[in-house]
């Protein structure tokens, strides 16, 4: 055999390697059944924030921990832990991204969260008239 | 629709100029792409004038299109939708350049500017190469001006223009307001714009995108140039003025991608300077196919080696680029990035720019016309088909596998590549027979296209006969072939006879047809040696390929998403059978990115950036061709001592462990590469300034991984979360976290200081906070002093300093329990510590930029040291400007008596109310005045022994409120205010004293990456420099 279909060969490997390893590492984005069905596995969360309950963030007891309760896209509650200090735009978000895991209670743990507010990426920047 | 309204105040006419302008933009673009590419393609250079006078239209055009651009921001016409959306009166002007390339299209002008600007200067410099480069430039400048068109064809629109008026938006159409001749005044909305994004008002956002578009423009010279000698079948020709092009491409985009490195360190609160954001990687990715792509022509314009993948990977960079602007600007990426724009109906658009250019590639890269036909043909009807059968997503894979075909059959076919020829022959014969001679036709296109590469002709025997006499046998057959390879016209240098005799069969001997098989002559181009430099840039060239297809894939799942979505079944299928848990991923299409993106990266781009920092050490010890080991050995030897020295250095400063093994091989790699090139300048360029240029790039790239490697590595989260319970005492897995409560006066440990929030202030839209930070001096005790530790008090009985364990100096005899003292004693007692505060050293002052329409932005500040720097931002404050109290908002109860509060801290008993009616308090305020005073009982929740006594008052005027008294508990942080009371309910403020949340990271040798930036843009700046000098004398 020859040395360029070696190197070919390795390289082709390594290529397949990296790609069904990188597969491997992704997430999924599920909703919070999905998330609640399978505790301690991890997932992204697409959802909104669930206005109608408080926003719990006491600093003095814990700074790093933010628990609030939102709604999934098929409309599913539930409390979240965010293991963060509370986002200082979290009540005008528009669409929450947690990334995290659900535990066996019901709660899902954050561990990041992505917030798109609005208009800023200028969604919603339109003149309504008068 | 509206001609008869004449409406006041506006600048409609701006709005005309502006489309007016972008179609002679495209009609410039499209005249010169026209008259080139027919020049290009009859090969004369008469149609180059009207070319040019089409590109200099194109030209004169976007220059107006942007000059009009500027004018409307700077002139605030906020009837423009562009001009209202991004910018604003308030907005300081140094920012209006931001706010140009804010939005999709400014950023479109923004790129088109750099491309003619490099356009223009390839007319004057590009000579005979002008008419196919500048169809090339021609075609994708059109392709961008239509980005800006914005018009209507059908129900699609094309592109979209920034000269639209808010009455035109599509959206805003035959609504009444539109029909108001002075709708400008009427609608306060248009007195002001909507303003530019927080994130982006910052110097760096002024800088980093022109730096990072001219990137990404450079790299469309060298893909000119690939096509062009594809085109003109130069097959290397076109690699010398490409070459110095590619390198000003890779130390431009270098230096963007690190602008925008340095902006999310110095202004985001992103916690690095690197995040792996899709927006990120997309910029870093062409970078690395071009640095590979620039080394290629390197080794090939000495060794003529590797030209396909040189013309590959150059090729492969601009549809990268274009790729990456499809990722960001399509809006596909959705969730997954934090700066990506939203689609705006781009995506037809840019999918057809990017498919448009993959197709073009690929066809130029078969080299036979009928190759190019047919697949220009099949492909360009998938997509038709798909588009207009509305099956785009089968049709763009179908297309995808087509174009890997297609790549794979051109590079079988190209004639850079040269397929193994074998010619048998008759027995005892060396007579070349017909259908021999006719198989010599592609080696002689081979030699002719590659003319550095060597031709082996080896000729075979079978075993019938004398060993000796096979061998001279073999030797002849291999000698007639070259003779006739030199009969018609091949270049008899590059041609290598050998002669093997039977040594090496290949069927069995004891068959005739076996040794017919065998008695054959084998033509094959030579490979280059391994110990060579060419062989070893390829193989780097290929790492950076393979990291950058990692990269690409990881970023790309959104986009795997919407390809998989139409397979769902299939996998679900496969799912079924096999009951891999990945295939069930896979069919119901929802990947989303890895969580943890810089884990996930570092995994596999730390084993990339080994190999590649390792041959960047050694690469240019290696001669072409041949090195001597002995020599090489000697040279390299030392530099790799050094390097280990100072690995293990590092690895004892740095507390490497052994499964930080990665990392202190990576450190190892990029200490080597450093020092070896620092060597190389010392030992072999001595005072040749000339030859400088790389191997100071070299020192830089290395600096840069090494940089990033220790800073982030060892990156330290300095500030700990100290509130409530220690949750580490519960397990050690447990982390506190890292955000930090600090109280408004207090001062606490953190890391090696001490800091102390002292209050904040606004300038402007800033709201600073200002945080000392005080030396950390060991605390020294003198007999007499008296401390709390825990619930005891101890007394000092001899001057010592503290050590850092207080049982120690207690076991030590320097300290005795006190037994009998007053509780409050206690309280107010000092806590033992082994630091305490001592001189103020710094301040630091991350401040907050309020925008109550995009969201506030907190923004980091930074102290830098030579060997760190330390990264403060405030995670959460008091953010209302005008509150001056020293407390946080407060929080209500409504508790009737007897009833207690419990907040996270204190437990708040409501104890008694009295109503304050004696005669005086009667006399001075009024019969209608009631006073109420609350005794309330509050106890600390941590230590039940810290209760007080507190007694805000109200005061009302017929049962209303009217003034309100509060009252302080300092010990316990808090302030009550009494604010209603209705029978036995009272209405009780509780605020918390103000404090911040903030974190605090230490980034050490983040000084190495910042150094190897400068080094390496120096470093490519002189090697261009030098190659543009130099190129007069050897084209």
């Amino acid at each position: 055999m020859k040395r360029s279909h070696i190197i070919a060969i390795l390289i082709i490997a390594v290529a397949i390697a990296a790609l069904v390893g990188s597969l491997y590492d992704s997430s999924t984005y599920a909703d919070l059944e999905q998330a609640m069905a399978h505790p301690g596995k991890e997932y992204h969360v697409v959802g909104v924030l669930d206005r109608s309950q408080a926003i719990v963030y006491e600093p003095s007891q814990n700074a790093s921990l933010t628990q609030f309760s939102m709604v999934d896209l098929k409309g599913r509650t539930c409390t979240v832990m965010l293991h963060k200090a509370k986002p200082q735009d979290l009540e005008r978000s528009e669409r929450l991204v947690l990334i995290g895991e659900a535990d066996e209670n019901g709660n899902f743990h954050a561990r990041d969260m992505l917030m798109k507010c609005p208009s800023k990426y200028n969604e919603e920047n339109k003149v309504t008239g008068v | 629709m509206n001609d008869t309204i004449a409406y006041v105040g506006e600048h409609a006419w701006a709005g005309t100029l502006g489309h007016v302008l972008t179609s002679l933009s495209f009609g410039g673009a499209f005249l010169s792409l026209l008259a080139y590419f027919t020049g290009a393609f009859r090969g004369e250079q008469g149609l180059n004038g009207l070319g040019r006078i089409g590109f200099r239209l194109h030209t004169a055009a976007v220059f107006g299109i942007i000059g009009l651009l500027f004018v409307m921001l700077l002139k605030h016409w906020f009837e423009f939708d562009y001009v209202w959306k991004h910018s604003n009166t308030a907005m300081p002007l140094r920012y209006i350049l931001s706010c140009f390339w804010e939005g999709q299209e400014g950023s479109f002008l923004l790129w088109t500017f750099w491309h003619v600007v490099l356009g223009n200067i390839l007319l004057r410099r590009a000579g005979e190469w002008e008419a196919p480069v500048m169809t090339v430039f021609a075609l994708v400048q059109a392709f961008l001006a239509t980005m800006l068109l914005g018009v209507w064809i059908g129900d699609v629109r094309v592109g979209s223009s920034p000269f639209l008026l808010i009455r035109e938006l599509p959206e805003n159409l035959g609504l009444p307001w539109t029909q108001l001749p002075d709708y400008l005044t009427k609608i306060p909305q248009f007195a002001d714009g909507r303003g530019l994004n927080p994130l982006l008002q910052n110097y760096w956002m002024t800088i980093h995108p022109p730096t990072l578009f001219l990137g990404f423009a450079a790299t469309l010279v060298p893909f000119a140039y690939a096509i062009a000698g594809l085109w003109k079948r130069q097959y290397s020709a076109w690699i010398g003025p490409a070459l110095p092009w590619t390198f000003f491409g890779v130390m431009v985009l270098g230096v963007g991608i690190l602008m925008g490195g340095a902006w999310a360190y110095e202004a985001l609160s992103f916690g690095g300077f690197w995040a792996w954001d899709p927006v990120e990687n997309a910029s870093l990715v062409p970078w690395l196919t071009l640095v590979g792509a620039g080394h290629l022509m390197l080794v090939n314009k000495r060794k003529g080696t590797s030209l396909f993948t040189t013309l590959f990977l150059t090729l492969l960079t601009f549809i990268l680029v274009l790729y990456s602007t499809f990722l960001t600007r399509s809006g596909v990426l959705g969730d997954t990035s934090v700066h990506s724009f939203t689609g705006e109906g781009m995506l037809p658009g840019l999918l057809l720019f990017l498919l448009s250019f993959i197709m073009l590639s690929v066809a130029m890269l078969n080299e036979q016309w009928e190759q190019r036909r047919f697949y220009l043909l099949i492909s360009g009807m998938m997509l038709v088909l798909g588009a207009a059968l509305q099956v785009q997503v089968a049709a763009i894979v179908l297309f995808a596998i087509t174009s890997v075909v297609m790549l794979v059959v051109g590079y079988r076919t190209s004639p850079f590549h040269l397929r193994p020829v074998k010619i048998n022959y008759d027995i005892g014969s060396s007579d070349l027979r017909s259908e021999g001679v006719a198989k010599l036709e592609q080696v002689i296109l081979f030699m002719k296209s590659n003319p550095d590469l060597l031709v082996e002709v080896v000729g075979h025997t079978d075993n019938v006969g004398d060993a000796k006499i096979n061998e001279k046998l073999s030797a002849q057959r291999a000698n007639v072939v070259c003779d006739a390879i030199v009969a018609k016209g091949g270049n008899g240098r590059q041609l290598v006879a050998i002669g093997l005799g039977s040594l090496k069969p290949i069927a069995p001997n004891t068959t005739e047809d076996g040794r017919s098989r065998n008695r054959r002559v084998e033509i094959t181009a030579r490979e280059e040696n391994v110990w060579s430099r060419e062989f070893w840039l390829f193989i780097g060239a290929l790492v950076l390929v393979l990291s950058a297809a990692q990269i690409t894939f990881s970023t790309s799942v959104p986009v795997f998403n919407l390809l998989l979505e139409p397979f769902g079944h299939v996998f679900g299928w496969l799912a079924d059978k096999t009951g891999i848990e990945l295939f069930k991923d896979l069919s119901q299409a929802k990947l989303a990115p890895p969580g943890d993106a810089k884990a996930h990266y570092n995994k596999w781009q730390i084993p990339f950036a080994f190999i590649v920092a390792l041959l960047v050490a050694i690469g240019q010890f290696l001669s072409y061709k041949d090195t001597d080991m002995k020599r090489f050995g000697k040279r390299i030897g030392l530099h790799a001592l050094i390097a280990l020295a100072l690995t293990v250095l590092g690895v004892v400063l740095l507390d490497y462990k052994a499964a930080d093994l990665n990392l202190i091989a990576l450190y190892f790699a990029t200490a080597f590469a450093a020092v070896a090139n620092a060597g190389y300048l010392v030992q072999v360029l001595k005072g040749k300034w000339d030859g400088w240029g790389p191997s100071v790039a070299h020192v830089g790239f290395a600096l840069v991984l090494l940089g990033a490697l220790i800073s982030t590595s060892r990156q330290q989260e300095i500030s700990r979360n100290l509130q409530g319970p220690d949750l580490r005492l519960l397990n050690e897995g447990f982390d506190n976290g890292t955000d930090m409560l600090l109280y408004k006066g207090d001062t606490m440990r953190m890391g090696p200081h001490f800091v102390t929030f002292t209050g904040r202030r606004q300038e402007g839209v800033n709201l600073h906070f200002d945080m000392d930070y005080l030396a950390a001096v060991p605390s020294a005790y003198v007999p007499g002093d008296t401390v709390r530790v825990r619930n005891s008090l101890f007394r000092a009985k001899a001057a010592h300093t503290a050590s850092i364990d207080f049982l120690k100096d207690l076991g030590a005899g320097l300290w005795e329990e006190l037994e009998n003292y007053p509780r409050r004693a206690l309280w107010h007692a000092e806590r033992w510590g082994s630091y305490r505060p001592g001189a103020r050293e710094f301040a630091l002052e991350p401040f907050v930029q309020l925008n109550p329409r995009f969201g506030n932005v907190a923004e980091p500040s930074t102290r830098h040291w030579l060997t760190r720097d330390l990264y403060t931002h405030i995670r959460y404050a008091k953010l209302d400007g005008g509150d001056t109290s020293d407390y946080m908002p407060p929080r209500t109860f409504e508790k009737k008596l007897g009833e207690s509060i419990v907040t996270p801290t204190s437990i708040i008993r409501m104890d008694s109310l009295r109503t304050v009616r004696d005669s005086v308090t009667r006399a001075v305020l009024g019969p209608e005045f009631t006073a109420y005073s609350l005794r309330v009982n509050v106890c600390d929740v941590y230590d039940s022994t810290r209760c007080f006594e507190a007694r805000p008052v109200l005061i009302t005027r017929f049962g209303e409120p009217v003034a309100s008294k509060g009252f302080e508990l300092p010990e316990l942080k808090m302030r009550l205010d009494l604010k209603g009371v209705k029978g036995d309910t009272v209405v009780l403020d509780v605020s918390e004293r103000e404090f911040v949340i903030l974190q605090a990271i230490v980034f050490p040798g983040i000084n190495i990456l910042w150094v190897g930036c400068v080094l390496m843009a120096l470093g490519t700046f002189m090697a261009v420099r030098q190659r543009i000098r130099r190129r007069p004398a050897t084209a």
